[in-house]
């Protein structure tokens, strides 16, 4: 996803460090495809420049937008089903189940994929990264909806099943992120850190990890985006989250509490690519500025 | 009831579902392409505006579905109308992207030689830019399919058609026999169909690739 001060030169500039990691699949695979052609396209310059426009627009527009949802609640009028949907506390309660959620299940994501992703890129695994790139794109045919329900029924219901469902969904795209940009580093680098004569973890420690930063950090953000948006579904395992007053909105046909509970889920889910993609720009090591 | 049995006795439901599943879903994509790409010749030429059609498009992603459809049901109602536009504007990202990435992509020095021999802007557009791009264009149609097939299973929540019906038939009847049936053979049926259209895309990728560029 390059919103953000990736915004245009995301799609030349910063393929590799990009959001959603199926879309990384469209620009390999694009590459490869487009590989008989002249690569003629350099990076964007100043592609990662700070706009102070492009940064301050999405705060403010969730500010707005939030607030305004806010006053036409408060005046909207409510029966006693749309009072049940909402009071004591409903609706706060969804809102910290629902990052509680993608706060837990984006930590699981993130200690399984990275390590493993940096795991299969060594010499001795090298052997099994394209079984478990078939396996990840194998994976994202499955539909996140039928994968939590299955585990519901399998582990019961509640919240750990939907965060497990939602570590599995996400894994699988994150750890193609980090295979495929280990993998992107430019051989050169390595064999000379090898020159100069140090040991295979001083090659991945003091070069490889610096250089990937910026891709763990889009792996960061890739998992919390996906399961923001998986955390919604958690509702029909019976995991809570903002899905609760989504579906009770539909169940019940209660518009103010199917608005409040979508208008939430949709500023919660911008404001964390906002988050996560200020992260990336500021945790970016300095001596990767201007490349891609 | 196991499984085999439970598909042999709902065969039909299941093939209604199915066909209705792939149907909106192709329908959608066919719609998300003309309009991906006629955004895409738009304002491929604009660094601004190309960075506009993609960062609004990747915005648009960012929103779950479930919340996209909960907001487009006071707008639109219940049923297909909710589904086809929740499912075109999610089909739009990769295909936009691809666009402008696949005609920025695209030799200078050949579109001045379209331009030398005499072609119009139309003509230069039609049979060298976009043909040349079709490849990464056709790549973003592909992932979007991908993704549109588990959106679609979710929109079956708003009383959208296919598989998801199923999936949510399992859900309304859990605990009882014949769910992990009914959520299985949703779930299994679309992973088939995605398959199924991506080998199809394979196909269609070996006859609309033009044979000059065709690594």
């Amino acid at each position: 996803m390059t919103s953000g001060p990736g915004g245009s030169g995301g799609a030349s500039g910063g393929r590799k460090v990009d959001g959603l990691a199926h879309l990384d699949d469209a620009d390999m695979a694009e590459r490869e495809t487009a590989a008989g052609e002249a690569p003629v396209r350099a990076p964007a310059p100043g592609a990662r420049r700070i706009s102070w426009q492009k940064w301050t627009f999405m705060p403010v527009f969730l500010v707005a937008a939030l607030l305004a949802t806010w006053l036409w609640f408060r005046g909207a009028r409510l029966d006693s089903i749309a009072h049940q949907a909402v009071d004591n506390g409903k609706v706060w309660l969804a809102l910290r189940q629902h990052i509680q959620l993608t706060a837990v299940s984006t930590f699981f994501v993130l200690i399984i994929a990275i390590p493993l992703g940096i795991a299969l890129t060594r010499a001795r695994l090298r052997r099994a990264t394209p079984v478990a790139m078939a396996v990840a794109n194998l994976g994202q045919a499955i539909p996140a909806l039928g994968l939590l329900v299955l585990l519901v029924i399998w582990l019961g219901i509640g919240a750990r099943s939907a965060i497990v469902g939602m570590v599995i969904y996400a894994v699988l795209p994150v750890l193609a992120n980090t295979i495929a940009g280990l993998r992107g580093i430019d051989p050169t680098l390595t064999e000379a850190a090898r020159g100069i004569g140090m040991s295979p973890t001083g090659v991945l420690r003091k070069v490889e990890l610096p250089l990937a930063v910026p891709l763990i950090l889009a792996g960061v953000r890739t998992a919390l985006v996906l399961n923001v948006g998986t955390a919604t579904l958690a509702t029909f395992g019976g995991g809570g989250g903002l899905g609760d007053l989504i579906s009770a909105g539909i169940i019940t046909q209660r518009m103010p509490v199917l608005i409040l509970g979508s208008v939430l889920t949709v500023a919660l889910a911008l404001l964390v690519e906002w988050l996560a993609s200020l992260a990336e720009l500021l945790l970016r090591p300095r001596g990767l500025e201007g490349t891609s | 009831m196991s499984f085999w049995e439970y598909v042999g006795t709902r065969h039909a439901q299941l093939l209604t579902d199915t066909y209705q599943h792939a149907s909106v879903v192709f329908q959608c994509m066919v719609l998300a392409t003309v309009l991906g790409v006629l955004i895409g010749v738009v304002t491929y030429g604009s660094e601004w505006a190309g960075g506009l059609a993609t960062t609004s498009t990747a915005t648009v992603l960012t929103i779950p579905s479930l919340a996209l459809i909960g907001l487009l049901i006071p707008v639109v109602g219940l049923g297909v109308p909710p589904t086809v536009i929740a499912l075109t504007l999610y089909g739009l990202l990769p295909v936009v992207r691809n666009a402008i990435v696949g005609l920025r992509g695209v030799d200078p020095a050949l579109v001045d030689a379209a331009k030398g021999i005499g072609m119009s802007r139309t003509a230069r557009l039609v049979r060298v830019e976009l043909p040349l791009a079709w490849p990464p264009i056709l790549t973003g149609i592909r992932v979007a399919t991908q993704m549109l097939m588990g959106i679609a299973a979710i929109a079956a929540f708003a009383s959208g058609p296919g598989l998801g019906n199923e999936i949510f038939r399992g859900i309304a009847s859990l605990g009882s026999a014949n769910s992990l049936n009914q959520v299985l053979a949703g779930t299994v049926g679309i992973v088939i169909l995605a398959l199924l259209f991506d080998a199809a895309y394979v196909l269609i990728g070996r006859l609309t690739i033009s044979r000059g560029i065709r690594a």
